[in-house]
Order: structure tokens, then sequence, then C-alpha cells
């Protein structure tokens, strides 16, 4: 076995063999699935307290609608019908006549009773609220409460406000009411993907209907598969160069090996820990999605996209790491350059969803074409179900191949000269310096 | 035929030159020891034979080959500070930097070094739960499992007991029946003097004594009194002839002046106190490096 196989080796089994390691590797699913879980269990765990709303209403023509919509709402939805329990709070609206003389004053007084907790909120209505278009100012309904802008109450007021609103206009233009559910019937159109021809008996087969959960969920799951990935395989190696350094392991170490082939052997080990972990999620994946019967909305041709991009990025960001960790001296500077090492590797978090949104964007195209950035982005786009140009997973491919080649090769040299340079500080112009010189 | 061989080499620091014009010859199979004040250059000087820095100008050759750019397998190296990684069993350590070294399985030497310094029991232990004294020791079989036919040991003894220091020296002496060259640096004098066929003085870069501990000693002359009196280094003062007095409590030595003779010194003595006991000797290794390295010969030089 080569030295740098050695060095491999030993990152390999050091690692994997811990059982933050194997822990990790079988706790993160389920905390993922956990969290789903708890997620699901609480998703209908609402308040059920009953809300009283005061309604100002100087239009005179809405708050009975109100009153009524809330008496529709309450029958309806207030109770289980199965087992009688009450599972949403009743909404019971309180008519209070517009003060003419000191509005202020009326409105300190219903906010008192919303801080006494004898309202949940109140509402005031503009005069004008029928014709808006003719004077603004007056046509606007104030809701206020401790927590009006997320709060459900408001929300659910605009739909029997704006409907009694609407069915007053269309009768003011003659229109029957009994044509108003035909007149706003709302058809949403249906998502569905291209149609093709199947490969197998050369016919059109119809187009599957999409939705937005198995749109959106494959391209953020490869995405945050390669994030973890490496996270696991090329970040730990800012640290670990930096214990060896500071542990005068490096040293030692130099009296064997060549600083290039020990810093190999540390990426390879990293590689082969991130290639371990990657394959156990993908075919514990694998069989969930099969077994849940979802996989049609899984992107398996993409798979081989990934492992490429994830050898190529865990020997990209691991030589940056490795590079900077040879710079510092202790934990405390580690720790400082930890965030700007990062960078390359949190961005394309952050701009996940524009790229999701609009995959074929010139935003997206070219920043899944800026090698650091490759490995994630274009891999976001590929496990879309908009795609890429054929060519475009290439270029970006060479790309990383190129950089990759090259952030070793510098990385070889910084890290040759700072893990013997004990007592300087890492900053950018020594890096830079070493990374020139050699 | 020479192990190693330096010749005019030039290392420095950004402004700082760390050593300077050094030539030096390490036959095969010696123990060479490399004394000098912290800070001298001994272990870059060190880390230059090992090839883990390379000399400004000048060259250095190992078993008669410059290695320029690579390591050596055949050299073994015990840095100054312990650099073993602290989670891994110290069998496992020991046969990952052995077999690094050498290339091949080293599991039996591992148990037979393991054996010989009486650390079987701590085999299938972490290397974090060792003493200081027995990573040390682990340290060292580290460097010596390969068979290296050049060993180099920076500060072999530090923070071992005097029976551990003694399983080590025996264990570095053994190595040098068998053919192996062993480089050692040290601050303890005693243990230069004693184990080390050559003494090679380091002193702000620049080599100030290399040669055989005889030899060195005769530069200086016998020039110097161990003496115990009745009223200790009290009866020396105003004596004429005598240089310096290095006072040990029970015993004192005196430095001689130059062209001063020695029994005109002790007639002195004599006349003024009761001599218990007297030696004409020549000056110790310490006393050497002190005259070289201390406060003293920082004042001359400074003038």
């Amino acid at each position: 076995m080569s030295k740098v196989l050695k060095v491999a080796w030993r990152e390999y089994k050091s690692t994997v063999r811990t059982k933050g390691f194997v822990i990790g590797l079988v706790v993160a699913p389920v905390l993922m699935s956990a969290s789903g879980i708890v997620m699901a269990l609480t998703k209908d765990r609402i308040d059920t307290t009953d809300k009283t709303i005061a309604v100002i209403d100087r239009s005179g023509m809405l708050v009975e609608a109100l009153c009524s919509a809330a008496e529709r709402r309450n029958a309806a939805t207030v109770f289980d019908e199965k087992n009688g329990e009450k599972v949403r709070p009743a909404y019971t609206i309180e008519t209070v006549a517009p003060s003419e003389t000191n509005p202020d004053a009326q409105r300190l007084v219903l906010s008192n009773r919303v801080r006494d907790r004898q309202l949940h909120a109140f509402l005031e209505i503009g005069p004008g609220v029928l014709h808006p278009r003719t004077d603004r100012e007056s046509a606007r309904i104030l809701y206020y409460g401790e927590n009006a802008a997320i709060d459900d109450v408001r929300g659910w007021l605009g739909g029997p406000l704006n409907e009694t609103l609407r069915r007053l206009r269309l009768s003011d233009a003659g229109i029957a009411d009994e044509a108003v559910p035909d007149l706003f019937d709302y058809i949403s159109p249906e998502p569905h993907g291209l149609v093709s021809i199947d490969a197998e008996t050369g016919e059109i087969s119809a187009a599957e209907r999409s939705n937005e959960l198995g749109t959106i969920l494959p391209p953020i799951a490869m995405l945050m598969l390669m994030f973890v990935m490496i996270m696991m395989g090329a970040v730990p190696q800012l640290n670990s160069v930096m214990e060896e350094k500071s542990q005068r392991i490096a040293e030692v170490m130099l009296g064997s090996v060549k600083p290039f082939e020990f810093m190999m052997g540390k990426l390879i080990g990293g590689v082969s820990v991130s290639l371990t972990a990657a394959i156990f999620y993908v075919a514990l994946g694998t069989w969930a999605v099969r077994h849940y019967d979802v996989a049609q909305y899984v992107p398996f041709d993409v798979l081989p996209w990934f492992f490429v991009y994830l050898i190529s990025a865990v020997f990209m960001v691991g030589a940056l790491q490795a590079a900077l960790g040879s710079a510092c001296n202790d934990a405390s500077e580690a720790q400082s350059l930890a965030f700007p090492a990062m960078l390359p590797v949190m961005i394309p978090m952050f701009v996940m969803m524009p790229v999701i949104m609009a995959p074929q964007s010139t935003f997206a195209t070219s920043l899944s074409l800026f090698p650091l950035f490759t490995p994630f982005l274009m891999l976001l786009r590929q496990s879309s179900a908009v795609g890429v140009p054929v060519w475009q997973p290439w270029v970006g491919l060479a790309g990383v191949l190129v950089t990759t080649l090259l952030f070793v090769w510098v990385g070889g040299r910084v890290f040759r000269v700072g893990l013997l340079m004990q007592g300087t500080p890492p900053k950018f112009g020594n890096i830079l310096r070493w990374a020139v010189r050699g | 035929m020479k192990t190693v061989v330096i010749d005019e080499v030039t290392k420095t620091f950004g402004t700082h030159t760390a050593v300077d014009g050094l030539s030096l010859e390490v036959p095969r199979g010696s123990v060479y020891g490399f004394i000098g004040p912290n800070g001298s250059g001994k272990t870059t000087t060190l880390r230059m034979i090992m090839n883990i820095l390379y000399p400004d100008s000048g060259t250095i050759q190992v078993f008669g080959e410059q290695l320029v750019g690579a390591c050596t397998d055949r050299i073994g190296y015990l840095p100054e500070e312990r650099g073993l990684y602290k989670k891994m069993k110290v069998r496992e350590v020991l046969e990952f930097y052995g077999g690094l070294k050498s290339g091949r399985d080293v599991r039996k030497e591992v148990g037979r070094w393991l054996e010989r310094l009486d650390l079987l029991e701590w085999a299938d232990k972490k290397v974090d739960v060792l003493s200081k004294g027995m990573s040390q020791k682990v340290q060292f079989i580290a460097t010596v499992v390969s068979h290296p036919e050049l060993v180099i040991l920076d500060e072999p003894f530090t923070g071992l007991d005097p029976v551990n220091a003694d399983v080590i020296r025996e264990a570095v002496l053994s190595l040098r029946e068998k053919g192996t060259t062993v480089i050692l640096s040290t601050h303890d004098m005693g243990v230069a003097e004693k184990m080390c066929d050559f003494i090679f003085m380091i002193f702000r870069g620049k080599k100030v004594l290399d040669g055989t501990l005889a030899a060195i000693q005769d530069r200086y002359g016998s020039d110097t009194i161990r003496i115990r009196t009745e009223n200790g280094a009290s009866a020396f003062s105003g004596i004429d002839g005598v240089e310096k007095v290095n006072d040990f409590g029970q015993l004192q030595e005196l430095r001689v002046t130059r062209d001063v003779d020695p029994q005109l010194v002790v007639s002195q003595i004599m006349a003024r106190t009761r001599v218990s006991s007297f030696e004409l000797t020549r000056p110790s290794l310490h006393d050497i490096f002190v005259r070289i390295a201390g406060p003293e010969a920082e004042e001359s030089s400074d003038e």
C-alpha cells in the first residue's frame, strides 16, 4: 500500500470507527424523520379558544354579512364531525356603533378590551369600501390586534368581506345573485409534466400530474445530501490539520511522507468517509422511496453526477480547508477562519430557492457554472423537473476538475509551508505568499 | 564513511538567520551530540537533515546522497515535542508510523519494543491516557521500530524519570552497537558527555564546538580546580589567578587565569583555610557551554 493510501486509510478508520460517526449516520435520518412526524402530528394543534372580534362598520353594509359568515363557519368547522371534538375556535362578531365624535377614543377603548382579553381583535371598515377606486382612503379596512400581521382571523375576515362587497357591486350592476357563484368559479390549472413517447411501446404516453412537493423536494434532498457529505468529508480538514500541526504530529508525519502525500492522504480519507455515508444514505433513500411508492419523483439518473460532483467537491473544498488549517496555530485561529472557509459551501444554500424556481434562468445557469458552486447548483438544476441542457453539466464538471486540480496544487504549497510555520498568524497575505512561493 | 555531510548550510526565516554557514560531518555508527542554547539552530539543523526544511544555501548529504524535496525512509526522527495521534491506541499508532516509514508489516517489531520498554500492558490503551514519560517511550519506539540507519533524537530524555531515561539510553546505545548512526540533541551536558562519541555545539546559528569530548576539553586545558574547603566559597575572595568561581555548595570549581600556575592558587587557598580535597582537571562540558553561551560570554561579545 502506498504512503498516500496508508495515510488515507488511517484517516478513514479514525473517522468511521468513532461512535460519533456511526451514531450520526443513523441518527441524522431518524432525526429528520422524527421532525417530519412531529410536524405532521402538530400541524392541527391550534388554539381552540373562542375569539370575539369587534367590528366598527362605517359603511353599514358588511357587519351583518360577517355575522352570518361567522355563524356558517362555526357550524361547519369548529367541531369534528366524527367525534364531536372541538378542533377550531368559534368566531363571534360583536357589532360596535361607530363613534362620530371621538373615533380615536373608541379605538383606545377597544384596544384596552383586547389587552384585557375581552376581545381577540377589532375591525374598522371605512365608509367607502363599496367603491374603493373613488376614494382609497375612505375604503380602507383596518384590523387591530396584538399579533395582527400573522393572525389567522385577519386572513379569514378578508374572504366574507370581499365576497359580500362583490355581491353588492354586481347587484349595483344589475346582475342577479344566482349568477354570482358561476361568475366567480375559479379553475386552477393542474400541473402536468410533458407528453412523451413511451420507449417500450412507441406510443404517446400521457403526461403525469406533478405536485409541488414532488417537484421541490428531490432537488432539495440532493442538495442537502451534498452539503452534509461535504460537511462530513471536507470541512473537518481545517480543524484536523490544525490539531496535527499544534500537536506536532505533522512534524513526525513529514519525517515519513512528503507534504503533498500527507495532504492527499487526508483528502482521500475524507472522500472515502463522504462516499461511505453517501452510499448508505442513497441506499436507504432508494429503499424508502420504493417502499412508499414515490420513486417516480426521484431523479435516479442524476445519481452518477452526484457521486462525481461529490468526489470533486470534497477534494476541492478539502484542499482549501487543509491549506487554511495548516496556517492556523490553535483552535481560536481555526475558528476565525471557519466562516470564510465555509462560504463556498454556504452560498449555494442561500440561493437554493431562486435556482429551484427558475433552473433555466441566467442567474441559475451562471452561478451553477461557477466551479465552486457547480457541485451544488448544477446538481440542484439537474435534479429539478426542468433539467438542464446536456452540455452544461459537462462544462460545469470540466470547470470543477480544473479548479480541483488548482486548489489541490495551491493547497499543497500552502500546506507544506504552513504546517511547520509555528507562531505565524494565518493572515491572508501570508497564505497568499506561501501559495505563490511554495 | 560519513552518514551526514553538511556543507556551508545557511537557513533564514525572514530576517532571522537560524543557521549560518554550517558545516558538519557525522560518521557512520557514531552517537553525535548536538548541544546549544534554546533558539541557537539545533532543531532547524535537524529538520534540514530530515528534509522537512530546505536550506537556503549549501548542501546536505545523507547516506552520500543529496535528498532535496524528498523524505527519507532510512531516517528515524523523534521531534522535541511529542507528535502522536491521541485517539489511537498505542499499538495502532506504532504500527501506523512503522508501516508508513518502512512500507512493511511491523507488528512483530512493535511487540518486541513494547515488551522491551515495559509498555505491553498499555498496548491497547489510547495514547491520550499515557503519562508524559510513557508517551515519550512510545514516540521513541515509533522512531526506531522501522530499523532506520540514522536516528535523529531531539531532546529524547525530556520528561523521563531516571529509570526510564536509563531504558532509553540503553536502547540508544544498543542501536549504535548494531551500526545505527544516532544524532542526539540535548540540554543535559551529562548525557552528552557520557553518551556521545562526538559533540557539536551551535550558538547563534554558528558552529562553535565540534569534536570528541576529549578534544574539546583539550582546547581549554587543565585550567579548573575542583576543591572542597572548610569555609566554602568565601575562602576564595581576593585570591590572585582565579578568573571565576562556580559554587555548587559542598564543592567549588575555580577557573584559573591563563598562564597562572594552579599550584600557586591552591597554595594561597591552603594558607587561608583547611582543604578537604582538590583536583586539577579540565573544564566540564557544562562549564564550556556556559563559557560560550552564558551571560559572561554575552557581555564579552557585546564589548
